[in-house]
């Protein structure tokens, strides 16, 4: 049944997309793109970020019925989508080094993007996707918490760490 | 972390991933949400109470049989407490048992004769 009178708030489209509306999750879909790419992007680079959300996205439709509160419907996406990622960094892993293939430079300023996501890859991915909704969402903790299914005291730690290894590459690069 | 350099480094490095992270997806939202719906399946799986409630209603199916497997077992535990309890198994004695109440048993003489009782 398509979307006619829904509440198109994020709760009403959950119910609907629950109640097998297409159209509904479609528009989910829609709404949550851009945010989870570029949080994908940075925990598995260019390459991979989008696969692993469609497929995020593909299993959230079937596990939709198991979330308990269609109003944090965004809180647990990321989630699902970020445990994507982690599947999928542990592929790459087993593949190749990252720092084998650096990815093709695709803003403005190629020299730029080139080093920040080879400082980011050298990071833990949990690391990245804290330094990425710190600096890149300007999200708190108490927000990025629950995005990664983590205590906002753990959220303090990963940037910490990422902020320390950073710094000591940063270093190393130097000398 | 408390140089001065590390801390522009860090700085630098940082404004460099908010414009690289803030890029948008080479996939647009829209072709994307074409992209996803058509690999939706036809319908969501099962809300997990309906598996919930099935396991729940195994357990039950599970129990009641237990149940009403258990009084026959203790009836027959009962009976053979109850009941005289068995004839030392020895070559020269044959056992007839009838029933749970009642046990025949010849004892086979030396001679060939036959002795018995029923208990």
């Amino acid at each position: 049944m398509p979307l006619v009178g829904v509440d198109e708030g994020t709760g009403g489209l959950v119910r609907a997309a629950r109640g097998g509306d297409r159209e509904a999750f479609g528009l989910l879909v829609e709404r949550s793109w851009q945010r989870l790419v570029r949080l994908a992007r940075s925990v598995v680079g260019e390459l991979e970020a989008e696969d692993a959300v469609q497929d995020g996205l593909v299993a959230a439709w079937a596990r939709l019925g198991t979330l308990a509160d269609p109003d944090r419907f965004d809180a647990w996406l990321s989630r699902i989508v970020f445990r994507r990622c982690l599947r999928a960094h542990r592929r790459q892993r087993g593949r190749v080094s990252l720092e084998a293939v650096p990815e093709a430079p695709v803003s403005c300023d190629p020299a730029a993007s080139v080093s920040a996501w080879q400082l980011l890859s050298r990071l833990a991915p949990r690391q990245r996707a804290v330094l990425h909704l710190t600096v890149v969402e300007g999200m708190t903790d108490a927000e990025i918490a629950p995005l990664l299914a983590i205590t906002p005291a753990s959220v303090r730690a990963h940037r910490r760490r990422a902020r320390e290894s950073a710094a000591r590459l940063l270093q190393g690069g130097k000398s | 972390m408390k140089d001065p350099d590390v801390n522009d480094e860090l700085s630098r490095f940082e404004a460099e991933l908010r414009a690289w992270g803030a890029r948008p997806a080479r996939t647009s939202a829209s072709v994307a949400r074409t992209q996803v719906t058509a690999r939706l399946p036809l319908v969501c799986e099962p809300i997990p109470w309906l598996r919930l409630a099935a396991s729940a209603a195994l357990v039950v199916v599970l129990a009641v049989a237990t149940w009403l497997g258990a009084p026959r077992a203790s009836r027959e535990g009962k009976a053979s407490v109850h009941g005289e309890s068995p004839p030392p198994i020895d070559p020269n004695v044959v056992v007839w048992v009838m029933d749970t109440r009642t046990t025949v048993y010849f004892v086979l003489g030396p001679d060939g004769s036959t002795k018995g009782g029923m208990s």
